[in-house]
């Protein structure tokens, strides 16, 4: 059933639609995995450990099991015997922490799970967990500031990995023998997803049957790892994932949580919901890993690039590896002359294991090259743009594989246009406005276009309605809408008649929600799906005594929900009841093809920033943020324009507050929201954001590319270039506090 | 969180009465610090005492033209209130730059003076901290103490008091009404919370039983006044450094001047040397910055929060330039 | 023990499967002794609801765990996020911070009834149509709350509709999406139409 490679049709779709899923959440009628009270409930409350490093000696139970409502505390001596995951990203099961709950009683990072206290309610569950008492053996070996171990030159901390270097060229030569050359060190502290709702699970029995609600942006791995670990099929194991809030990629992969909560709804024959509280949702479920950065770039006088190293180092934890690999992308953004060497590093830290984080890796490495291409202007006395375009790689320069579809050079020009870079004074400090001194930076934006296989039912209702169903997630990108706009579009039927279920593992298996490629993933499938059930509908219509008895299926064409044959037609609703009918649905599968060898598929984007510093009170401002970005086709450019504002709202985070901080002690010192500082409404700069329109039919058949992660990209380094353009100083580690400022 | 007895009271003498003496009390208003802090296990009340109705709601400007705030007054009526607009926008400003619309329409009067510090150190009962646990020791020394006092300190605690509104009303000058079992009395504002010195769990000169009812600030000062606050972010967000200044000038010279910082110090606090350095002298950039230098003179920084002496000198200087502008309108 | 629920609760567009309206209720089976709860009658959107409520319960909790009106959401439980905001008394307030035992009498409204207590069709209060208008959210999960924020700042006399107040005013909301812009569009496009032309 496999068809659609996306070159055999091209799909002209894209409108401004709201979305399908509004009113659910616009009323409270949107269920997120803990919006459900289920029969005979209980609820579960974690109990972390308060030390660093160090071992479980015991725990103090007494107390906590004589409080109210108490029902029983799960731990390393009474917890089930379970299975790890393969962890196998291939064969979707990778969990985010491969080790699991209570495995034993090594106690790696400060917020790892000891116990799970479930009671008849939240307040008993809640309280009795504060009255278990752990008593450890406390280990001063730790470490949780990989800033610490840098020498601040030559190599980065770390230990090098292996299948992260990369070269092209002779990139050592080249830089020894530039007659202009930059050498800088980067850093990005550790930023927490903050989604605004909670990890939760409520976990569910039936006979040998789980089910499991849960706030995942990847129900079909979910389910895959949760059969692999209780040793169960995995048609036994539901994993339900209707509404997201949000998930930034820290939902992408399952946590320990949905695994105790599972174990406790067994054991104790009830359903047990579990949600995690801020602090333990700090603690516990990932974040962007801090990075260290070493960025050499080589260059003639002319500015054009000889050459360019990048070298990164990020945490990994000893409960699970993460490797962001900030620098992979880096030798992808410009002619470099063909040399470039990239490596990355890992340094494990006492904390639990990062996780992607909104164009994970990129976010960190398009920071450091982008603010080093901003300081080899400087050094050349050349504007940051010009500097660009006279590096703007033509083809792919890792594998010379023409671009499938590239409009950087639009986008720089159409942002710069609008933004009005042309009035930027490049000495620091010369733009002023009252109390307040204007800076101007920019950089250039990029993500990688990725593509999956993908599987999609669709189906024709008597009613007139359609069912689209896919095992992927709205996390909030629009995918409900995207889904169903498709569907209205191949049929000729209303959108409000769509029904779009996603969110279920029972759904035929759709991909993560990450990446940015679930738009090209998904919409594939569905109309591979639409094709299945089409042609059912023609059988059904040239079959004997049928409308179009004897037909050429070929000549049959679907319009505004009917069949039509020439100047005959029927309604398809007529066609099911004729043939008594309710429903008439196929799957089918799509995934990526022979393009993959043949085209480099990435997006690029600029952004321009403008800050305001106020020198007289140390306040640093984003004022405005312009953004022109290609991502080839987007399919609701309403949607997919809120995408790249909140990436640029993620940037301001990113460039000026966002740092998750360990005392001497690895103590967890801003663990909840309002110490962790992220942007607020009254942080909103005039923002205006550009998609150009130029559908990449290379990439899948209806030309889109995805949004999720680009404007995120490029924010911090503009933000950081803007500064150095008002301030004249240059902070090359982020976030720009007003500390930094000052002391720098 | 915990379990407590919840007990509602109508009348004063009931909320205030002997047998509330004793530790596992506390008074509940807007319930913005307490219940963030029960469910944290830092407070732990058996039982919590819902003052809500008591007749404290009322503003009103007394005969000898002060006014008259009642504890039960949220921060949105008093910020918005016309007499406070007109009469002390210095404090109506501090109020406004605090917390959130949602939490400001919850936050009493009474409860906003009794705020907590928001050291995360104290915040988190696994953590050393004096304040909470007398001779644990103090974790922000060593630790992480960005947010931590610069003016006030004590080898014991470096905790920073949160308020705004109690930094307007240091600036604008107040009395608070405490009503105990053994009757009323009052005590000037500026006197009200205590340094930490040796004992940083006493924060306050309320006697056990007795409750706030009223703040009385004195009357207005005129002049032209200014609240300022500088935070990382733009909102909703406790201050790094603010600063209440008031400004009386005759012709270009100051002549009656107050000012109050928050977020720098471990209590409300008033700059008194910045005013003296200030008081009689022309109304000048040079002079604002002698003043706020003179305000930070004893100040001492401790591993991350020494930009705070930059800021809250920035801060101060600003406020009183920006005051001095609203005077001369 | 059991509860007396008067009328029943939701608006019918919440579709999670069974509902146990008991569930945060201690029953007779379920611990070795219950605490102390007592009886109270909460007034929400309009609906009279007596409950056995613990001293301790704060209104967040016992909306969504006893009244199943899961659309007040928990994101920090601390008053630092705004996704509880909900109405008392007309005044927009974070409800993870307030006890539900001292809201007897008080008229609650929550982001179920925001429209229809306000005079409007189910799910038509000029806020949220302005929000599906202006796609002023992307999760979903902060947006009650900034609903139920805007809903009573509009009707504000006292703040006022340049974008600087309704930012400021906004900020108690935060939104992880960073809907920011498309927030501000729509409490600007649904106050222009609450209060005309001003």
């Amino acid at each position: 059933m496999t068809t659609d490679t996306g070159k055999t049709r091209e799909y002209n779709l894209s409108a401004e639609k709201p979305r399908i899923d509004g009113t659910l959440k616009l009323t409270g009628g949107a269920d997120y995995a803990a919006d459900r009270n289920l029969p005979n409930q209980t609820y579960g409350y974690p109990v972390t450990s308060t030390i660093t490093s160090g071992k479980l000696v015991s725990l103090e139970l007494d107390e906590a099991l004589a409080m109210p409502g108490v029902l029983d505390i799960f731990h390393h001596d009474n917890f089930d015997q379970l299975s790890r995951s393969p962890n196998s990203f291939a064969d979707e099961n990778l969990t985010s922490e491969p080790r699991l709950p209570f495995e034993d009683n090594e106690i790696h990072y400060q917020g790892q799970y000891i116990a799970l206290v479930v009671a008849d309610t939240l307040n008993h569950a809640r309280a009795a967990a504060m009255k278990v008492k752990a008593n450890y053996e406390r280990s001063d070996e730790f470490l949780t500031d990989i800033k610490a171990l840098d020498r601040g030159e030559g190599e980065l901390p770390g230990e090098e990995q292996p299948g992260d270097a990369s070269s092209i060229g002779d990139a050592d030569s080249a830089f020894e023998s530039a007659s202009v050359k930059l050498d800088h060190r980067y850093s990005i502290a550790q930023e927490n997803h903050s989604v605004m709702e909670m990890h939760a699970s409520v976990a569910q029995w039936e006979n040998d049957m789980l089910t499991i609600y849960e706030s995942s942006q990847g129900v079909v791995f979910q389910r895959n790892a949760l059969s692999k670990i209780f040793g169960i099929p995995p048609e036994k194991v539901t994993v339900i994932s209707h509404f997201i809030g949000s998930g930034f990629g820290s939902k992408l992969f399952m946590w320990p949580h949905a695994i105790m909560t599972a174990v406790a709804a067994r054991r104790l024959g009830r359903p047990v919901k579990t949600v995690l509280s801020r602090t333990q949702e700090y603690l516990a479920t990932g974040y962007r890993p801090t990075s260290l950065q070493r960025v050499r770039l080589g260059a003639d006088d002319s500015g054009k690039l000889l050459s360019i190293h990048h070298d990164g180092c990020n945490e990994s934890s000893p409960a699970g590896k993460h490797d962001d690999t900030v620098s992979g992308a880096t030798p992808k953004m410009y002619d470099c002359g063909g040399n470039a060497a990239v490596t990355n590093r890992l340094v494990t830290v006492n904390k639990c294991p990062p996780c992607p984080m909104r164009a994970p890796g990129e976010a960190s490495g398009n920071f450091a090259l982008e603010t080093a291409m901003d300081e080899l202007a400087v050094k050349l006395e050349m504007d940051p743009l010009a500097l660009r375009k006279k590096n703007f790689a033509a083809a792919d320069p890792t594998s010379d594989l023409p671009w499938s579809s590239n409009h950087l050079k639009e986008c720089w020009d159409d942002a710069a246009s609008r933004f009005g870079w042309d009035k930027r004074n490049p000495t620091p400090g010369a733009m002023q406005d009252g109390d307040e001194i204007i800076g101007y930076g920019m950089a250039t934006q990029s993500w990688e276009a990725m593509r999956q296989h993908c599987s999609a039912r669709f189906g024709f209702r008597a009613d007139g309605s359609l069912l689209v169903a896919c095992g992927t997630q709205d996390i909030g990108t629009g995918t409900y809408t995207i889904v169903a706009q498709t569907a209205s579009e191949l049929t000729g039927i209303p959108i409000e008649m769509v029904d779009v279920r996603l969110g279920d593992s029972q759904l035929p298996s759709g991909p993560l929600s990450g990446g940015s490629m679930a738009t090209s993933t998904v919409l594939p499938a569905v109309s591979a799906a639409f094709d299945e059930a089409l042609s059912q509908l023609k059988s059904l219509a040239t079959a004997e005594g049928g409308v179009f008895e004897n037909a050429d299926p070929d000549t049959i064409e679907i319009q505004s929900g009917k069949l039509v044959q020439g100047d005959r037609s029927v309604e398809i609703t007529q066609l099911l009841a004729d043939n008594q009918l309710g429903l008439i649905d196929g799957e089918a599968s799509a995934q990526p093809g022979d393009e993959q060898n043949q085209y480099s598929f990435r997006s690029f984007g600029a952004v321009f920033v403008e800050v305001r510093w106020d020198p007289g009170i140390s306040r640093l401002r984003v004022a405005r943020v312009v953004s022109t970005i290609d991502i080839g086709r987007a399919i609701n450019p309403m949607t997919a324009r809120n995408q790249v504002e909140g990436g640029i709202v993620m940037g301001i985070g990113m460039g000026m507050f966002e740092q998750a901080e360990f005392d001497q002690n690895g103590y967890p010192y801003n663990n909840n929201l309002a110490d962790y500082i992220l942007p607020v409404n009254a942080d909103m700069p005039k923002v205006e954001v550009d998609l150009l329109d130029y559908p990449d039919y290379r990439h899948n058949a209806f030309g889109a590319r995805g949004v999720g992660e680009i404007g995120l990209t490029g924010v911090a380094a503009a933000i950081s270039n803007a500064v150095y353009n008002a301030t004249g100083k240059r902070i090359r580690d982020m976030p720009i506090s007003i500390e930094k400022l000052l002391s720098a | 969180m915990r379990a407590f007895e919840l007990e509602s009271v109508e009348a004063i003498d009931q909320a205030v009465s002997h047998r509330r003496v004793h530790d596992g009390e506390a008074f509940i208003a807007g319930g913005t610090t307490l219940l963030d802090l029960v469910k944290l296990d830092v407070m732990q009340p058996e039982k919590v005492v819902d003052v809500t109705r008591l007749p404290l709601k009322r503003i009103e400007t007394l005969e000898d033209g002060r006014l008259k705030i009642g504890a039960l007054v949220s921060n949105t009526e008093l910020a918005k209130h016309e007499i406070v607009l007109r009469d002390y926008p210095v404090l109506s400003e501090a109020l406004l730059s605090g917390a959130s619309t949602g939490l400001r329409n919850m936050a009493s009067t009474g409860g906003n003076v009794m705020q907590r510090t928001r050291c995360p150190y104290f915040r988190d009962p696994d953590m050393p901290c004096n304040k909470r646990e007398p001779g644990t020791g103090c974790s922000a020394l060593d630790g992480i103490n960005r947010n931590h006092a610069v003016l006030g300190t004590s080898e014991h605690c470096i905790a920073t008091h949160p308020s705004d509104m109690c930094v307007g009303m240091v600036a604008a000058g107040a009395t608070l009404v405490l009503e105990g079992p053994d009757g009323q009395r009052e005590v000037a504002f500026e006197d009200y919370h205590l340094l930490p010195g040796d004992h940083p769990e006493r924060e306050h000169d309320l006697k056990p039983g007795e409750l706030i009812t009223h703040v009385i600030l004195d009357t207005p000062r005129g002049g032209g006044q200014h609240y300022l606050k500088l935070r990382d972010r733009a909102s909703y967000e406790f201050a790094l450094a603010s600063c209440a200044a008031i400004v009386s000038l005759d012709g270009d010279n100051v002549s009656e001047v107050r000012v109050a910082l928050g977020g720098v110090a471990t209590k409300p606090w008033r700059a008194t040397a910045a005013e003296e350095a200030l008081k009689g002298q022309p109304a000048t950039q040079e002079n604002f910055e002698r003043a706020a230098d003179a305000a930070f003179t004893d100040a001492v920084a401790y591993s991350h929060n020494g930009y705070k002496i930059t800021l809250g000198k920035q801060a101060i200087a600003r406020a009183l330039r920006d005051a001095t502008a609203r005077a001369r309108a | 023990m059991a509860p007396v629920i008067r009328h029943s609760t939701g608006v019918g567009f919440c579709t999670p499967g069974a509902q146990a309206e008991t569930a945060e209720q201690p029953t007779a089976a379920s611990g070795k002794h219950s605490s102390e709860t007592r009886r109270i009658t909460l007034t929400v959107n309009g609906r009279q609801h007596d409950l056995q409520v613990a001293p301790n319960a704060v209104l967040l909790d016992v909306l969504r765990e006893q009244l199943n009106l899961f659309g007040t959401k928990k994101g920090c439980d601390h008053g630092q996020c705004g996704a509880c905001t909900v109405h008392v008394n007309g005044r927009s307030v974070n409800s993870c911070l307030m006890l539900a035992c001292m809201q007897e009498g008080a008229e609650i409204v929550t982001i179920e009834g925001l429209a229809e207590s306000a005079g409007f069709e189910l799910g038509h209060h000029p806020v949220q149509d302005a929000f599906l208008a202006h796609d002023a959210y992307q999760c979903g999960y902060c947006t009650a709350g900034q609903m139920m924020t805007a809903a009573a700042i509009i009707n504000d006399d006292s703040i006022d509709g340049d974008e600087v107040s309704l930012r400021e005013a906004m900020s108690g909301n935060i939104c992880r999406c960073g809907a920011y812009k498309n927030i501000l569009d729509a409490v600007q496009s649904a106050r222009g139409q609450m209060r005309g032309g001003e």
